[in-house]
């Protein structure tokens, strides 16, 4: 019989990115209306369009109502008690990273995120945004020698506004649901990313997200454009102090792929979860989308959730380019009061579209880890399929583990198939291993390390080695 | 509140029996299910609000059996035809229940029931007068197949209630057969409690006719040790809904369950099903098939709950859909909610057509594309007919779904 407290102590981990940084920071006054959208903008200098866009959206957010469907048990979430916008203070204008202030560099060394150029080796480019503005993003001349453009979202606002004009809120409108509206109204920073015709972006881009403040929430947004035949791999990555107070977060990201295009799209979320006893902890409420406009596009999430205090997060697919491909693969864990429900959404609208979901959920202590998908043949979707495979391990007899894949066809030369089940950590596994002499610690990670590979061998290498770093990390601990 | 008036109407306060009235009190603030639920948010609204239409109707007529009585051996019981069963034989025993039972017993399973999600059950229970209620204690073995038909009758909304109990040790074989009439509405509620050691084949095939509906409520409760098997086939109904709901009270009990409904024209028929482990060691093996075609929508949606305490639990559930029309639309939803870590949970859905593979193999060898889609269906619907009890010697159930459906 395998000692359950054993097993609950390896998924112990003390928060590593608990931190805050003291650095002065600009902040607005708590609250949500008019008055304060129209400062986000007014601060932001942005044009009328997006001014309109958000207004627009707030008057729509003001007449939704908070959705209660996924059964998520949490505290009612005070609007008014948000700040919406917090900036660290620095110099108007950036010209090199040279001028950031030390205090935040300092920071990203800390988690690990390089933004210094000379870290080059690591060939990846990251665009940093703490709290709710980007702060640095890095190789950008070289990215701009192949027409890639990423840069934050408030300056594509500025220096290339038609095309924000012509991509915001086409994935994602703004009267989706509850969060998207709120942040389209609210939304502060994130990253922009271009990519022309016929390019394949040179190297992976990636964003990275830090809450600082506790008192104020985070609303990024992002949206990236692969034009026809091009390719990126999109990293992002996400971390937030302890406070025991909750923080809201509410992004939304928008991906479009033209014809033969492909994006993945990556994320590592490690959000502070809350204490043990479930005080504090990031609400992670996400709207993420891509849509396979262009034929033979491709667009493929994979991501590894293992903070927030809540998880309400469904990365999707419209498939509607002929031949299009979306994908979803995702690791979820969830540990003490964590509660997760994230799926994905599979929408085939164009015929002879593919999609694979694999899904791993992995629920210790008094979790909650949902799955829940939905699988849509449309009626033009015609020679369309679809293969979903969520897979839950249990760890603890207080956790619980939840699947509902909703299915639904209207097209008969279309298949679907679906597959999900249910274990724990196999007592006799655990027993070979450790009979060869491997250590029970080492063996629980080896076997969840396991039981999530079909998703970690779709990650880059970077985030590969970290999400299994992190794994790893949170099945440490002390044993006996 | 229409379908309560309506009810109310038809009789004196005083005639309700006590039952009546409380689920009648239950239904009075929400008269109809909240279609934004889950339960009902794929239900065809004006559908159910049709099938509601009928006046109500309490007496019994007379109607046709679809196949003869072939066998000495069977026991045949038609829902409110006023029959007394009361056999004492050596091996067994059929009684009837008495009234007493059969309050205390009803009246017991309404206290768990919510609005929503026992919505049919609470309108059947507000509808059947005692005449179309039957109560049945089985025991003992060696049980001669038991038949049991509630049909509706035309131009009226008929509701027929069937409790049965099966005492310890016993094994029965029943069938259930629900008749539709053109143009009518049939509410079926059936209780069964399984006590230690007894098992049951259970089948229930729902036949139609043009324009015909159903509401099928089945309601299983199963002691330790019982196993409770059922095979269940819904076809030729303008709107059905069949919801299973089995409660393995204290584990250690076997479930199998093979279903099937089949949609053509505009029908649209649905299964739900919530199986519930209340105990350790719970068994269960459910496969559910579904098959749409013209602009018929067929749904399925299956829940398995597997608390703390139903450790061990082996859990098995598969949808399987077939589309045949591009009009046509299958909803399916199966799923898990699990808290106990030690168990085995698995479940499938699958959605496509015929195997164009096969139809194509079968073609070179000469056959038809008519006979060979027949074949392929033919085999897709045997493993479901196959487990239906007593119908597959004496009802051709198989061609009837080839050839007249």
């Amino acid at each position: 019989m395998v000692n359950e407290n054993l097993v609950k102590d390896v998924v112990k981990e003390p928060y590593k990115y608990g931190f805050v940084t003291d650095i002065e920071t600009e902040k607005i006054e708590k609250g949500l209306n008019e008055d304060i959208i129209r400062l986000i903008s007014q601060k932001k200098e942005e044009p009328k369009f997006l001014l309109d866009f958000r207004l627009k959206a707030f008057k729509k957010w003001q007449k939704m109502k908070e959705p209660d469907w996924s059964g998520l048990g949490y505290k009612k979430i005070d609007y008014q008690d948000i700040i919406y916008y917090s900036a660290p203070k620095q110099k108007e204008k950036i010209s090199s990273l040279d001028e950031v202030d030390p205090k935040l560099l300092e920071t990203f060394d800390k988690l690990g995120i390089p933004l210094t150029e000379q870290k080059k080796l690591t060939n990846v480019a990251v665009d940093a945004v703490f709290d709710s503005v980007s702060i640095a993003t890095t190789f950008r001349e070289e990215l701009a020698e192949h027409g890639v453009i990423f840069c934050s979202i408030s300056e594509a606002v500025k220096n290339h506004a038609d095309l924000i004009e012509k991509y915001l809120g086409t994935v994602v409108p703004a009267s989706d649901n509850y969060f998207a509206a709120l942040n389209s109204a609210v939304f502060s920073d994130g990253s922009f990313v271009y990519i022309p015709k016929g390019v394949s972006c040179p190297m992976d881009l990636s964003s990275y997200f830090r809450i600082n403040s506790g008192d104020s929430g985070q609303f990024e947004r992002t949206l990236i454009i692969a034009e026809e035949s091009s390719s990126v791999s999109y990293l992002e990555g996400c971390t937030a102090p302890m406070f025991d107070t909750n923080t809201l977060h509410a992004a939304v990201v928008e991906l479009v792929a033209l014809d033969d295009a492909s994006i993945k799209y990556s994320t590592v979320q490690n959000w502070y979860a809350g204490d043990e006893e479930g005080i504090g902890g990031i609400f992670n409420f996400v709207t993420k989308r891509g849509k396979c406009l262009g034929k033979r596009s491709k667009i493929s999430w994979s991501q590894v959730e293992t903070g927030s205090a809540i998880t309400w997060k469904y990365p999707s697919c419209l498939l509607l380019g002929e031949e299009s491909v979306g994908e979803f693969y995702s690791v979820a864990l969830t540990n003490n009061l964590q509660q997760a429900d994230t799926g994905t959404k599979m929408i085939h609208i164009g015929p002879k579209t593919k999609s694979t979901i694999v899904s791993k959920g992995i629920s210790a202590g008094n979790s909650k880890n949902s799955y829940r998908g939905l699988v849509k043949m449309g009626t033009k979707a015609k020679g369309s399929r679809n293969y979903s495979q969520c897979d839950s391990m249990l760890i603890g007899d207080q956790a619980s583990a939840n699947t509902f894949p909703y299915i639904k066809s209207q097209q008969p030369n279309s298949e679907i198939e679906h597959e999900a089940s249910t274990c724990r950590i196999s007592e006799d596994q655990l027993f070979y291993l450790q009979s060869r002499g491997i250590e029970f610690e080492e063996a629980v990670s080896m076997m969840v390390s396991g039981f999530c590979r079909d998703v970690f061998n779709q990650l880059p290498m970077e985030f590969a080695a970290e999400a299994d770093k992190l794994l790893a990390l949170k099945l440490e601990g002390s044993v006996g | 509140m229409e379908i309560i008036e309506k009810i109310k109407t038809n009789k004196s306060d005083d005639n309700l029996t006590e039952i009546q009235k409380i689920c009648l009190h239950k239904l009075q603030s929400n008269p109809l299910p909240n279609p934004k639920s889950e339960l009902w948010r794929l239900s065809n609204k004006s559908k159910l609000s049709n099938s509601l239409d009928y006046s109500v109707n309490e007496k019994y007529s007379k109607f046709d059996i679809p196949y003869p009585k072939n066998s000495q051996s069977t026991i045949r019981l038609i829902i409110g035809e006023n029959c007394q069963i009361n056999l004492i034989e050596k091996n067994y025993s059929i009684e009837q229940l008495s009234e007493d039972e059969l309050q205390k017993y009803i009246k017991e399973q309404i206290s768990f029931f919510k609005q929503n999600e026992n919505w049919s059950h609470l309108l059947n229970l507000s509808l059947s007068c005692k005449n179309n209620i039957l109560g049945l204690k089985i025991n003992g073995s060696k049980i001669p197949p038991i038949e049991i038909f509630s049909q509706a009758s035309s131009n009226s909304l008929t509701a027929k209630t069937l409790v049965i109990f099966l005492e310890k040790n016993c094994d029965a074989e029943l069938l259930q057969v629900n008749l539709g009439k053109e143009n009518s509405s049939l509410s079926q509620s059936t209780f069964f409690c399984l006590k230690e050691n007894s098992s049951v084949n259970h089948g229930v095939v729902s036949y139609g006719e043009n324009r015909s509906n159903l509401l099928n409520s089945l309601n299983v409760i199963q002691q330790k040790n019982s196993a409770y098997n059922l095979g269940s086939l819904h076809f030729k109904f303008n709107y059905a809904r069949f919801e299973i709901s089995i409660k393995q009270s204290a584990g250690n009990a076997k479930t199998n369950i093979k279903g099937m409904q089949i949609t053509k024209n505009d029908e649209q028929i649905s299964t739900y099903t919530k199986i519930e482990f209340n105990g350790p060691n719970g068994f269960l093996d459910q496969i559910n098939k579904s098959l749409a075609d013209d602009k018929s929508h067929a749904i399925f949606e299956g829940s398995i709950i597997v608390p703390k305490i139903a450790q061990r639990t082996d859990a098995s559930q598969l949808s399987r859909n077939l589309l045949l029309s591009n009009l046509a639309q299958i909803d399916t939803k199966p799923q898990l909610e699990i808290i106990a870590d030690d168990v085995k949970c698995k479940h499938g859905a699958t959605i496509s057509q015929l195997n164009e593979e096969e139809l194509f193999y079968m073609r070179t060898r000469g056959i038809t594309l008519t006979e060979a889609s027949k074949l392929q269906l033919s085999s897709y619907f045997q493993e479901i007919i196959a487990f239906i009890p007593i119908s597959k010697d004496k009802w051709d159930l198989l061609d009837k779904l080839l050839n007249e459906n």
